[in-house]
């Protein structure tokens, strides 16, 4: 059973790309933003989101996969262990964004500028649950109960390595964990979607929502976990993951991209359809004025994964599943920034408008950054991949990296699609 | 499929220590006997309902859709909440048949062949509501675009009404192959056992099929190509049923959740159905080796997890009514609650979202009794849940004079009740004309999942793990 150890250039390519992060933030902070820094901000929560996203779908999926008998992913269950031990890191990050409501850090959410709420019925009927306290205390709480069954669930799964016994009882405590997780990750993930992202946009909304988002963030999952795999053996570790795993893996992008389009789907032709004036504004903002995304959107993260992964050879190449996987996990990065950055721009301009006066809302901030990722964009994104590299390495390396008495450990050794 | 390894955690599917020969006997066995008395009683009582149903239906086109009771404000009463409640039912078995199978899911063999049976049966069901509902039935072929003499007049191909038409017979016509398909391998089991004119009838369902490697072969990829036809159909048929409603500006209908909900709903109540069907049959066919206490537990725990992803979906409409912010959408839940058909609203509630929850337990999970009577409130529960959308919500509509109350007619009863004949009639001729269990699908799984094969296994594994301890 092989153990990762990483090497100093691992190390050093990591710190890296988060001192190219870091410095695309403060460059964005100090350099090309509006006095309420709504770029900087929106490119902290939109990272942050998606990366803590990420780390929770992986709970998810192997709670469920637990939960469903599955055996096949067993010699590679280590990587979502380790993904879903990056909450604590992703919760660190939105706690940062809750304290920043507080102390006016930053102006992401209209609802959280009294003044705003004071001038608009619609906020403040839905100040019940959109207000500081509650951002940060359902982030607290709910967020810690995530990190909870995540630890739970990989202490067991090392603890069953070195105690395990024929009569597989870490294994059967897992499955309760694991149960458990389901219906409170499934009912609580809506709540943090509602608040962390929809409430940009808070006279909006759509009950679709969250579950459109965690689709997102699932097939971001995926594709992270087939190019850290794949890197990783290509280094010499994970030797019995096979074509056939590739092949799973490529299955679940493939269904996944068509299921997080079957939802993209539902939410706009029924918001087409119905034509009321509240709802298709959302879409119509992103049409008109970011159509590139709203377009590639569609093209990234539904045509090109249906396309290229349709055939049976594509999931079992090296290279088609790496080109595949960068460019869709790009797909959904964008997907959550466009979620995120008209609506944060919008209430920038009206709370600019409020700052000047009633002066015009066009007045003080640049659209740079907000139409179309920009160099500085990117950087933050290099900067968070940096840093979810950074724990995600380090978890992996603190334990053998092939589970040794799982008890579906020879099923999937000699998994066979 | 992959037999190479089954973990020793797993219970055996096939029990009594079957050997290929006992398969065969022991499920074609229903075909070859004379009915029992039970059978002939439950075969009279669906033919007497599915009578009464024909007859409602005469009076129906007779007398028109005035022998129902809808009246303006509440155009659609128990006719669409029945045919959204068996195109639900007809959910199940494409989702065995499919979806399970590109899971890999080897408890499918057990239930697939008679939740196929029973997908189609219940989508025969459902398609007879909105024939009927349009009143004059002898120009219903006008549900069809078709080159016709009409001049300009097409149907409306904006409307999702059509695009159920289109749908519906898609799932139908692919479930119906697919259910063939599986079934050629095991009329042709059926014939080699049967003489005279039985076996010229089997070898004429069995399309002459000989058992060539060749015949096998091509049989996988036709099966494979109708899984992958089948797949995103058990979607969108009831995605699009949920169109019906979605698409509309009504409070309450118009939610974008609707689509994956409506999936979920339709899957839970399939199950549901499926469950009921199936601990009956395996007691009364004596096929309880076959459909093990194992596959009702994993049906068991569909169940919980659809209907707990239905309760996300009841919770998630209800709090997003709240912070709309937006009064109509508000009172259209209000109303649903603790409106005049509140009744509904906690029925749906109490048989769909809390009383599934029962099954976190493993005992009730592997209990018959619990099962049976889980699967009858579920059904119950997920017919309220349509009501509950469809007859709720048209009750009280924007104009306060216009508000109305609505208890079905008797004719109305009558159908629905003729169509559970319907559907019964149908299920129990299917028990003696073809095996319930998929044979081939079973023998296939045998040496993988059959208890003297799982408990060799343990022993296998025992072996191996001191082999590869020994090594440094």
């Amino acid at each position: 059973m092989k153990t990762l150890t990483i090497s100093k250039n691992h190390r050093t390519v990591c710190i890296a790309m988060m001192a190219i992060g870091v410095l695309s933030l403060l460059a964005t902070f100090f350099g090309a933003d509006d006095e309420l820094h709504t770029r900087f901000w929106t490119n902290f929560l939109h990272n942050s989101v998606f990366f803590t996203g990420i780390a929770l779908m992986a709970l998810f999926f192997m709670a469920a996969s637990i939960t469903a008998w599955a055996g096949w992913y067993v010699v590679f269950k280590r990587v979502w262990e380790a993904f879903s031990l990056f909450l604590p890191v992703g919760l660190v990050l939105m706690v940062i964004v809750a304290i920043g409501n507080y102390v006016g850090y930053h102006h992401l959410y209209h609802w959280s500028d009294p003044e705003s709420v004071a001038n608009d019925a619609l906020l403040q009927g839905k100040s019940g649950f959109l207000n500081d306290n509650w951002y940060l205390l359902s982030t607290l709480i709910i967020g810690g109960l995530w990190y909870f069954l995540a630890r739970k669930i990989r202490s067991l799964s090392l603890a069953e390595d070195e105690q395990g016994e024929n009569s597989f009882e870490h294994h059967r405590k897992m499955r309760i964990y694991a149960a458990a997780a389901l219906p409170i990750v499934g009912f609580t993930s809506a709540a943090m979607i509602w608040q962390w992202v929809m409430s940009i946009d808070p006279h909006w909304y759509s009950t679709l929502f969250a579950w459109y988002t965690a689709a997102s963030w699932f097939v971001a999952m995926i594709c992270i976990t087939i190019l850290i795999i794949l890197y990783l053996k290509a280094q010499g570790y994970f030797e019995n993951f096979n074509r056939d795993h590739l092949h799973d893996l490529g299955k679940l992008l493939f269904a996944f991209s068509i299921f997080w389009t079957y939802l993209w789907f539902s939410q706009y032709m029924l918001i087409w359809y119905g034509n009321v004036g509240e709802e298709t504004g959302y879409f119509l903002t992103r049409i008109k004025d970011y159509p590139i995304l709203f377009y590639g959107n569609l093209l990234i993260n539904f045509a090109l994964p249906f396309l290229v992964l349709l055939r049976n050879s594509t999931k079992r190449r090296n290279g088609t599943m790496i080109f595949v996987a960068v460019v869709v996990f790009l797909g959904h990065w964008m997907d959550i920034f466009q979620l995120i950055k008209p609506g944060a721009l919008h209430t920038a301009h009206e709370l600019a408008g409020h700052a000047h006066d009633g002066a015009a809302a066009e007045h003080g901030t640049s659209v740079t950054g907000f139409i179309f990722p920009h160099i500085l964009e990117l950087g933050t994104l290099i900067g968070f991949v940096g840093l979810f590299l950074f724990v995600v390495l380090t978890i992996l390396s603190k334990a053998s990296l092939e589970p040794a008495k799982d008890p579906y450990l020879q099923e999937s050794l000699h998994h066979h699609v | 499929m992959s037999g190479h390894y089954t973990s020793p955690i797993r219970d055996p599917l096939i029990e009594g220590n079957k050997t290929y020969h006992d398969i065969t006997v022991d499920l074609v066995a229903a075909t070859e006997r004379a009915p029992s008395r039970a059978w002939w009683i439950a075969f009279g009582v669906s033919v007497s309902f599915l009578t009464l149903g024909v007859i409602c239906m005469l009076i129906t086109i007779w007398q028109g859709i005035t022998s129902w009771n809808l009246n303006r404000t509440i155009g659609w009463g128990w006719d669409i909440t029945n045919f959204v409640w068996w195109i639900g039912i007809g959910h199940a078995g494409t989702l065995i048949s499919a979806i399970l199978l590109l899971f890999r899911q080897k408890w499918r063999t057990g239930v697939n062949r008679a939740a196929e049976a029973m997908t189609i049966f219940a989508v025969i069901c459902a398609a007879i509501f909105p024939g009927i509902h349009v009143g004059r039935i002898w120009v219903v072929f006008f549900f069809f675009p078709y080159p016709n003499t009409r001049g300009p007049l097409w149907p409306n191909f904006n409307s999702p009404l059509l695009w159920d038409v289109f749908a519906i017979s898609t799932y139908f016509t692919v479930s119906l192959l697919f259910w063939y398909t599986g079934l050629v391998p095991d009329f042709a089991t059926v014939r080699d056992r049967a003489k005279g004119l039985r076996k010229k009838f089997y070898n004429f369902l069995s399309f002459g099929w000989t058992g060539s490697a060749k015949h096998w072969q091509r049989w996988e990829s036709l099966s494979l190509v109708l899984a992958g036809l089948a797949t995103p159909l058990v979607l969108s048929v009831h995605t699009i049923v949920s169109f019906d409603f979605a698409t509309s500006v009504i409070p309450g209908w118009h939610t974008t959740i609707f689509p994956p909900y409506f999936v979920a709903g339709a899957i839970f109540s399939g199950f549901a159905m499926v469950l009921t069907l199936m601990v009956i049959t395996r007691h009364v066919l004596n096929i309880k080796e076959y459909i093990t206490i194992e596959h009702i537990e994993s049906m068991n725990k569909v169940i919980l997890v659809t209907g707990t992803i239905v309760g996300v979906a009841y919770l998630t409409e209800l709090f997003i009514a709240w912070y709309s912010g937006y009064v109509y959408e508000q009172f259209a839940f209000f109303n649903r609650a603790l409106g005049p058909y509140w009744w509904a609203y906690f029925g749906m509630m109490a048989c769909n979202v809390l009383s599934p929850q029962v099954f976190w337990f493993r005992k009730i999970r592997r209990n018959i009794w619990w099962t049976f009577f889980m699967s009858i409130f579920v059904n119950i529960g997920m017919w309220f849940e349509r009501f509950v959308i469809i007859g709720t919500t048209l009750a009280r509509d924007y104009l306060p004079s216009s508000w109305s109350y609505y208890v079905p007619s008797f004719v109305e009863i009558g159908i629905f009740l003729g169509t559970l004949g319907i559907f019964f009639t149908f299920y129990l001729l299917f028990t003696r004309v073809a095996p319930v269990v998929a044979i081939a699908e079973v023998k296939h799984i045998l040496k993988s999942s059959g208890d003297q094969y799982v408990h060799g296994h343990e022993q296998a594994s025992a072996t191996a793990e001191v082999v590869e301890g020994s090594q440094p």
